[in-house]
């Protein structure tokens, strides 16, 4: 376990700030409990700092885990978010698409945001941004990234892919043992 | 009887032996020698050259002889002879002071450590000769241990050990050690003065030419195409090391790793990314729909009309 080295933490921001553009400071700047970013085994941990003082007394091959996995560094450098971080975006999210019920299974499932299946979307959402992927009753199932801008979507047909699948909660099932 | 003419005939002949001059002439016996520091008379000298520099010259002989006079004098058989002083003139090199030798290394470290040195006597004395023997060369003292008649055998030595061919051996190699040490600060002092010549600090060239031999070693030691792995390994040779890469301790105070954390996140909005530059802006704010929003959907060009309508009928260009 150790603090993110300076090119590390900005390829995590540019991808966090992606999806919740500036309210990143509010990661980071936390009014309640002090969170830092760890990385352990190529995975980066968000965790508040009395429990990453804990786990400091834990050797390396022992740690599993700790606080919230944001997502993994790939063995190229890049960052991958993981479905765990959903809390944290749905929470600060800056552009939402709600999907229908209909669509829900379909996404759960890791198929991509039909324009059939989208039931709201976040106006003015530019091409390929990060967004969050809400049910109508505004349960996080998940995040993509958009095809299109709002405008564009209109003039699609139904079959037509609004938002490419990224992550979604059906991962807690799929992916269990690669997961965390 | 008139001996007036007789006196002044005397006088002149005095006059001849002693020179008198503004300026006394200088005198080196030891190289018998005669300068003459006084001025030119340019009058006698325009008048009659010829004599004016028989006169000076006759006057210095005349000088350099009565100062020889004046020397302790032994008789012989070829007249008396005078023994000549040192001379007190000094003269010039006929050659320039020779440079200082470059330091050895030693020598170097001697000097910055302040280690003197006493100079070797090239003899020894020896006990059982009870004479003076030279301390290295033809029979010198440090083949002693060679030519002894006996000579005493490790406890732990092979049935094979030879005393005197082991002795030999290390010398040999001390030898070997000198001549190499030797060649390496000749090769040093060479380079330090090419490099003095080009005016680069030799220091610090020296360090730079180590680098870039090392850089390029380990680039050849890689450079196989198994990558170095299964080369035949040289004796003494280090293993590669890559640059050992360093990470701030876990344990860093909260408040430091979030000013450091939000540093990189300034640092992030200053630098415009193409997607912000295409989307007009990280902002809160969207300028667009604002616009849209104020004008009722009539667009920028009929809100700023609407606004400024007043001034431009004011202010006509």
């Amino acid at each position: 376990m150790r603090p993110l080295t300076e090119d590390e933490s900005k390829i995590v921001f540019t991808k966090l700030a992606n999806y919740v553009g500036k309210n990143l400071i509010h990661l980071i700047d936390r009014a309640d409990e002090p969170h830092c970013l760890r990385l352990h085994k190529d995975r980066v941990f968000y965790v508040s700092e009395s429990s990453m003082r804990l786990a400091i007394s834990i050797a390396k091959p022992n740690l599993v885990s700790l606080g919230t996995c944001f997502g993994k560094f790939s063995k190229s450098g890049k960052f991958k978010l993981h479905i765990t971080a959903l809390d944290y975006l749905a929470q600060y999210a800056k552009y939402k698409v709600w999907i229908k019920p209909n669509g829900e299974m379909p996404f759960l499932y890791g198929n991509h945001v039909l324009k059939a299946h989208l039931g709201r979307i976040t106006e003015d959402t530019p091409e390929h941004q990060g967004v969050v992927i809400y049910s109508m009753s505004d349960v996080p199932l998940g995040f993509g990234v958009t095809a299109r801008s709002t405008i564009d979507t209109r003039k699609l047909d139904p079959t037509a892919i609004i938002v490419f699948h990224q992550a979604d909660v059906g991962e807690y099932l799929r992916d269990e043992e690669t997961l965390f | 009887m008139d001996v007036s003419d007789i006196l002044a005939a005397h006088e002149a002949k005095q006059k001849a032996i002693v020179v008198e001059k503004d300026i006394p002439l200088e005198v080196d016996a030891g190289f018998l020698t005669v300068t003459d520091l006084n001025p030119i008379d340019v009058e006698s000298y325009n008048e009659d050259l010829e004599d004016y520099l028989l006169n000076t010259a006759r006057d210095g002989v005349q000088t350099l002889i009565a100062s020889l006079f004046q020397l302790p004098v032994t008789p012989s058989e070829d007249g008396p002879v005078a023994k000549l002083p040192a001379p007190t003139t000094l003269l010039p090199r006929a050659k320039p002071l020779p440079k200082p030798k470059p330091l050895t290394k030693w020598e170097q470290f001697a000097k910055t450590k302040g280690i003197s040195h006493s100079k070797k006597d090239k003899k020894v004395w020896d006990e059982e000769k009870q004479d003076w023997v030279d301390r290295w060369g033809w029979k010198g003292a440090n083949k002693a241990t060679e030519v002894q008649w006996l000579t005493e055998v490790p406890k732990n030595a092979d049935v094979d050990f030879d005393p005197s061919a082991q002795a030999r051996k290390a010398r040999k190699e001390r030898m070997a050690k000198n001549e190499k040490q030797y060649q390496q600060n000749l090769a040093r002092a060479q380079q330090a003065a090419g490099s003095a010549s080009s005016s680069t600090p030799n220091a610090t060239s020296n360090v730079q030419r180590k680098r870039e031999l090392d850089k390029t070693l380990a680039t050849t030691r890689i450079s196989t195409a198994s990558m170095g792995k299964f080369d035949k390994k040289l004796d003494g040779e280090k293993k590669l090391r890559g640059v050992k890469r360093k990470f701030e301790p876990a344990e860093v105070s909260s408040s430091t790793e979030k000013s450091h954390n939000l540093a990189i996140l300034s640092k992030l909005d200053r630098e415009p990314s193409a997607k912000k530059a295409k989307s007009g802006g990280d902002d809160v704010l969207n300028v667009r729909k604002a616009v849209r929003f104020a004008s009722k959907g009539k667009g920028s060009a009929a809100l700023a009309r609407q606004s400024g309508g007043g001034k431009g009928k004011k202010g006509k260009r």
